[in-house]
């Protein structure tokens, strides 16, 4: 009787899980699936109800509509993201070589300072960067998008926490045979580092391919814009093209969504290591 | 007496040329804003070459100015609901997706999967699903004999909806959070429990709650210094620069920050209510400091 009672009882608990699961996961895909089905659709099929997710009469041209802006902007996007990753890792692990394993007065200090600057929201700090960046002659240009960007104090801090991990008799020994800081760096250090190094960059990919706040304080020209900016105009206009709204959004979800699918593992990590940052 | 090992100070131009890049960059876009950010906050200055101290004027000003207290009312309302929805949705959800069954990787990385998209992408689909004339959702309410509502165009629904598709987004990272906490759970203490004759309620609130009490304090941190950081959402759906919502329904700090600095030049004003901001996440940072110690069982972990 009780086995009975209590494999009923397993047997609802296991329907009921899956019955949540099915629901929530129907809320949190059925956004993305309209979106990429209206992409599809012509104009006058859009607010059709009942929805229908394979369109009547699949069409392209909300895509060409698209074609005079927007593979500019996703050449901005891919330009700028691809520049500022790259340096952001190598400014960030090289500061992290030099807080972990090199010895110099002040170290401790300056890292105290680096940490600090960490839970600064860039809201605050956005009004003096603006008149810097228009100081330098820079405003309205991808470069002061690069130089906010390019420069982490977290990504320094988290990638010096697994430097801090690397044994320093190994660096002793490679410094025995006669082996320069140089040398440690490139050849013992960033080789292991590979998995910190991974998780940060998909980390900081998603952060600036999908950074709306930046780009939006330092560019006006319809030249200059990125994935998000670009899209933003959308919102703005007085009459909405939500055909062509759709297509452009599903462009830009595309890059994160297969590197997220790809490497999940990295991204799970990242969201753990972030749990430091608070 | 002295250290065993004698470490060997490293030369400086080598330090020189492994920190600068950083440093600089750091000093010139991070460290010097800063600064200059309380320094401006007591003046005027207005971009113009003139501008003179003014004191804490601009923070009485704003903390007198209808606008700016609306602003905080709003963006602490939408902290409120956002952090208590998404923090509940992904402990529920970490809780369910905890146990081994089929299926449930797949079931996590729909849960984060909206965290990884853009959020102007995700305000846009949600502005078609909220239409208040012609949007799916509500032809849906109407055909289900529901009643409508204007969604993003109400002034009592604007923030509601905007908590919604946030909440949407974001509760997937805290399940993350929270099942990194739940594995940190050793599984002795489940043992002993059972042995001491504790059912399944028992376990969840003596074991499982003590045991994620750390994870739960850095996760409501985090998501209390999102919340007060808002932008992107607010200025797609609702009205971008000339926005806020109606009747200033959803003119969040940031917004009021952007709208007063770049909008109308307004810098000093603009700086005294991001100084304003950061001291309400320095805050929020020393509470969790000074309130884990107090509050956290590590005993358990």
């Amino acid at each position: 009787m009780t086995s009975y009672k209590n494999k009923l009882f397993s047997y609802i608990k296991r329907y009921t899980r899956i019955i949540i699961l099915f629901g929530i996961s129907c809320i949190l895909l059925m956004p993305l699936v309209l979106m990429i089905s209206t992409a599809f659709k012509p104009d006058s099929q859009i607010y059709d109800f009942p929805v229908r997710i394979i369109p009547k009469t699949p069409t392209i041209d909300n895509f060409s509509q698209l074609l005079d802006r927007f593979p500019l902007y996703t050449w901005n996007s891919v330009k700028l993201t691809v520049i500022i990753v790259i340096t952001q890792m190598i400014t960030a692990t090289m500061g992290a070589y030099a807080f972990s394993k090199l010895n110099w007065r002040f170290r401790d200090s300056v890292f105290m300072l680096y940490i600090s600057s960490i839970m600064i929201p860039v809201q605050s700090i956005i009004i003096p960067q603006f008149l810097i960046i228009r100081f330098l002659h820079l405003y309205d240009t991808h470069m002061a998008l690069i130089l906010t960007g390019s420069f982490s104090a977290f990504g320094t801090f988290l990638i010096r926490q697994f430097f801090l991990t690397v044994p320093d008799s190994y660096l002793e020994a490679a410094r025995i045979d006669g082996a320069n800081e140089f040398n440690i760096f490139f050849n013992i250090m960033l080789p292991l580092s590979k998995a910190v190094i991974a998780t940060q960059v998909i980390f900081s990919f998603r952060y600036f391919w999908n950074d709306f706040f930046t780009p939006l304080i330092f560019i006006t020209s319809q030249r200059l814009k990125t994935l998000p900016l670009g899209m933003s105009d959308f919102s703005t206009e007085t009459y909405t093209y939500v055909g062509p709204q759709m297509a452009a959004a599903f462009i830009s979800i595309i890059p994160v969504l297969i590197i997220f699918l790809a490497t999940q593992k990295y991204f799970v990590e990242g969201v753990s290591a972030s749990g430091v940052k608070g | 007496m002295f250290s065993k090992k004698r470490v060997s100070v490293t030369s400086w131009p080598v330090v020189a040329v492994f920190l600068l890049p950083s440093l600089l960059g750091l000093t010139i876009f991070v460290f010097i804003p800063i600064i200059s950010a309380v320094g401006m906050s007591f003046t005027n200055y207005s971009g113009g070459p003139h501008f003179r101290l003014i004191g804490i004027k601009n923070y009485i000003t704003a903390l007198g100015s209808k606008t700016f207290i609306q602003s905080l009312l709003v963006t602490v309302t939408f902290t409120f609901w956002a952090v208590l929805l998404q923090l509940l949705l992904g402990l529920t959800a970490a809780l369910i997706l905890n146990s081994k069954f089929k299926g449930r990787d797949m079931f996590r990385a729909i849960m984060f999967m909206p965290n990884v998209l853009s959020s102007v992408a995700i305000s846009l689909v949600f502005m078609l699903i909220l239409d208040p004339d012609r949007g799916p959702l509500n032809s849906l309410l109407t055909a289900m004999g529901l009643p409508t509502s204007r969604w993003l165009a109400g002034e009592k629904t604007a923030l509601s909806s905007i908590i919604m598709v946030t909440v949407w987004q974001n509760f997937g990272y805290y399940m993350v959070l929270f099942l990194g906490g739940l594995q940190t759970i050793s599984r002795t203490l489940y043992e002993a429990a059972s042995i001491d004759g504790a059912g399944p309620v028992r376990k969840f609130f003596s074991v499982t709650i003590p045991g994620l009490s750390p994870v739960m304090f850095l996760s409501a941190t985090i998501a209390v210094i999102r919340a007060f950081q808002v932008f992107d959402q607010v200025f797609t759906m609702t009205g971008g620069q000339s926005g806020g919502g109606p009747a200033g329904a959803t003119s969040v700090l940031v917004f009021n920050i952007y709208k007063d600095g770049f909008g109308q030049l307004r810098f000093g004003y603009a700086a005294a209510e991001s100084i304003i901001l950061l001291l309400i996440v320095l805050i929020i940072t020393i509470l969790q400091q000074t309130g884990q110690k107090r509050w956290v069982n590590y005993d358990i972990v």
